[in-house]
């Protein structure tokens, strides 16, 4: 049975650890810049916390990276080194120089590196690209994704845009990797938003020419009401079109008076099965891969080239130019 | 008295029913009291007579036509026929509404308003949205303040490709970008009373429908005079499998909320065998009919457009700057330079 090691215990540190503790693995290792975090995790995980990284390695086969952006750089290369295979967490790194040196890294230590973008593991999402590739939407046209919700409040880490890259890098990110998994590689963007209007909330509308023409939209945002999270997909071709909105499409409504008993509170829910948990599918998929060499569904170079469109959305906001991909490279940080 | 005022008879000639608005508009003059059509003129006589006969009205030659001592023309003809429909109108009838978009060029949009002004004839461009509730009650939400400051709009006016002139370059002056931008153009500098100063488009030529020959797909990015940025769809993206003919939505995010408006929501969602699949069949309000109305109130109670031919050419800007932006690859800075 393969070993897993956590390295960081942020929120997605949990959610991972909820799908790795349904698959057939060990958890023997947690490791945080924060021992004490490590030691938490440990107690409530199982397996043993670590204050040495060489000695965490140690007792691993996987290492899953759950830290933040700013660190997948040095966490993935020392994991490499230590010829471990690697989970970790979108996105790949927050400037390119870090993807480049993450990419060439784990090529020249010949381990693989999945990158959790979680969204082609949500069953509407894969559904969504089973259905264009199936041919019965015809020829690539326009897509459009929508992912907005609520400022990460309370949070010092996505509030900070010099660590998170703001809502583009975080949220839109998900919706570049998704419309390049359809619709294939971008050739330009153009994105107009509030990343660096001094506000306390964020959101970006992005456009994409896609390499064979076709055309996507993005709506990224941090700049819903507390409690609000909409997702929505949309793909035309020259055959048809699909589309699910999860402010519409829900299963389940509640409708509950509420505590004074003079009104009502509306919630809506779309319960799956365990085993559709997009969070448990993409580690089953990565174990899946690890075991039989098939191929992961994500690769470096994909969440390379994730990180290289939004951070060329993000240059788009502050230049109000389009950006050409191909010839785009990130100013000095 | 009021009521003498909104029962004064008007007389209306429909100049072309090239667009097939025309019908609608037509149905909804037949349902105000005092109103009569007086007769029918289209370049293509066999629509033109096809359109009297169902309507019971008469056919006419143009100049025939303007001699029936009319209080205002309806012109639906293809886009770039116009301006020249305005003119042989202008100071013949003190009262045109011109389908949209205005025209195909901004010399022809701006001689439109000139002869127009000159003749002392009140020229009305047809955006109906403007007459939607579902887009009035979105204006009262904005103009409450209840929203603080707005930040963004996001908004598709999808649609189905209309074949026919529409896709023709010489008669309707562009395709999908053309159609689709001036309805939401229009309703968001009306919404806020302000300009768009900035578009950046990437259009798609037959890329819904493969050697069509004309634009099919766009996307815009603008920024507005009062520092909202946002986008629209415009795409024929709708095909004849689909339920409806397009939709009109207007998404808002602002300060303290978000307003999501889809104007063909309200709708009953049909399932027919003889159709073979399901059909949405709106019941919300008729658009056409209040904008039919306010055309009417407008020629009865002497007062001036609520949609004025500056406004046509306004939205009209902002498409051609589309065009502009998608062949540059640059954004374009509104308005637009001299032609």
């Amino acid at each position: 049975m393969k070993r897993v090691g956590i390295l960081g215990t942020g929120n997605i540190a949990g959610v991972h650890l909820a799908g790795w503790q349904r698959l057939p693995v060990e958890i023997t290792a947690h490791y945080d810049i924060f021992p004490q975090a490590a030691e938490k995790a440990a107690q409530q995980f199982g397996g043993r916390a670590f204050t040495d990284l060489a000695q965490f390695f140690d007792h691993v086969d996987i290492v899953d990276i759950c830290s933040p952006s700013h660190a997948h750089k040095d966490n993935v290369l020392a994991a490499a080194a230590a010829g471990k295979a690697i989970v970790c967490e979108k996105p790949l790194a927050r400037h390119l120089s870090d993807c480049y040196a993450i990419v060439e890294g784990v090529e020249r230590a010949g381990v693989p590196l999945f990158i959790a973008q979680v969204v082609r593991f949500f069953p509407q999402f894969a559904r969504a690209k089973a259905v264009l590739d199936s041919g019965a939407l015809g020829k690539p046209g326009v897509i459009r994704t929508i992912r907005a919700g609520a400022y990460p409040r309370g949070s010092a880490f996505f509030a900070n845009f010099e660590l998170s890259g703001g809502v583009i890098l975080d949220v839109s990110i998900h919706d570049i990797d998704f419309q390049r998994w359809c619709f294939g590689d971008v050739e330009r963007v153009f994105a107009r938003g509030l990343t660096f209007a001094d506000q306390t909330k964020d959101h970006a509308l992005i456009t994409l020419r896609f390499a064979n023409g076709a055309l996507g939209h993005i709506e990224g945002g941090w700049a819903s009401p507390p409690g609000q999270w909409r997702t929505r997909i949309e793909i035309c071709g020259d055959q048809g079109m699909l589309e699910w909105d999860a402010e519409e499409d829900a299963p389940i409504t509640k409708i509950m008076a509420n505590a004074a008993g003079d009104g009502k509170i509306r919630t809506t829910s779309s319960p799956l099965g365990p085993d559709e948990n997009p969070y448990y599918a993409e580690l089953a998929h990565f174990l899946e891969c690890l075991e039989t060499g098939q191929p992961l569904r994500v690769t470096p170079r994909d969440a390379l080239q994730n990180v290289k469109v939004a951070l060329a959305a993000i240059e788009s906001v502050r230049t109000g130019q389009p950006i050409d991909i191909a010839t785009f490279e990130e100013q000095a940080a | 008295m009021t009521t003498q005022i909104t029962t004064k008879p008007v007389k209306i000639g429909m100049l072309s029913f090239a667009h097939g608005h025309a019908y609608s508009y037509l149905n909804s003059l037949r349902n105000i009291p005092g109103v009569t059509v007086a007769g029918v003129y289209d370049d293509d006589v066999t629509r033109g007579q096809s359109a009297a006969e169902q309507y019971k009205t008469e056919f006419f030659s143009a100049e025939a036509l303007l001699a029936q001592d009319l209080d205002g023309v309806i012109i639906c003809s293809e886009n770039a026929k116009h301006r020249p429909m305005v003119e042989l109108a202008a100071g013949r009838v003190r009262h045109i509404l011109c389908e949209k978009p205005i025209a195909i060029s901004m010399a022809d949009a701006q001689a439109m308003i000139d002869v127009c002004a000159k003749t002392g004839t009140k020229l009305q461009i047809a955006f109906p949205v403007r007459f939607a509730p579902t887009i009035q009650a979105l204006k009262a939400t904005l103009d409450n303040g209840e929203l603080g400051q707005v930040f963004a709009v996001q908004a598709t006016n999808h649609g189905s490709m209309p074949g026919g002139w529409f896709i023709d370059k010489t008669l309707a002056g562009g395709g999908a970008v053309l159609d689709h931008t001036v309805h939401v153009i229009d309703v968001l500098r009306w919404f806020w009373g302000t300009e768009v100063t900035e578009v950046y488009a990437e259009i798609g030529d037959s890329l819904l429908h493969p050697g069509l020959g004309i634009d099919d797909a766009g996307l815009l990015s603008f920024k507005l005079a009062n520092g909202i940025y946002g986008t629209l769809d415009t795409s024929w993206s709708r095909l004849a499998s689909y339920t409806t003919w397009g939709d009109v939505k207007i998404e808002i995010t602002a300060e303290n909320g978000i307003v999501f408006v889809d104007s063909l929501k309200q709708h009953l969602a049909v399932s027919s065998e003889l159709v073979g699949k399901t059909r949405w069949h709106g019941w919300g309000s008729n658009m056409d009919q209040g904008l039919i109305n306010d055309f009417i109130g407008m020629i009865r109670e002497d007062r001036s457009p609520s949609i004025t031919g500056e406004d046509g050419l306004r939205a009209l800007e902002v498409a051609l700057g589309a065009y502009q932006s998608a062949a540059s690859g640059k954004p374009v800075q509104l308005p637009l330079g001299g032609e």
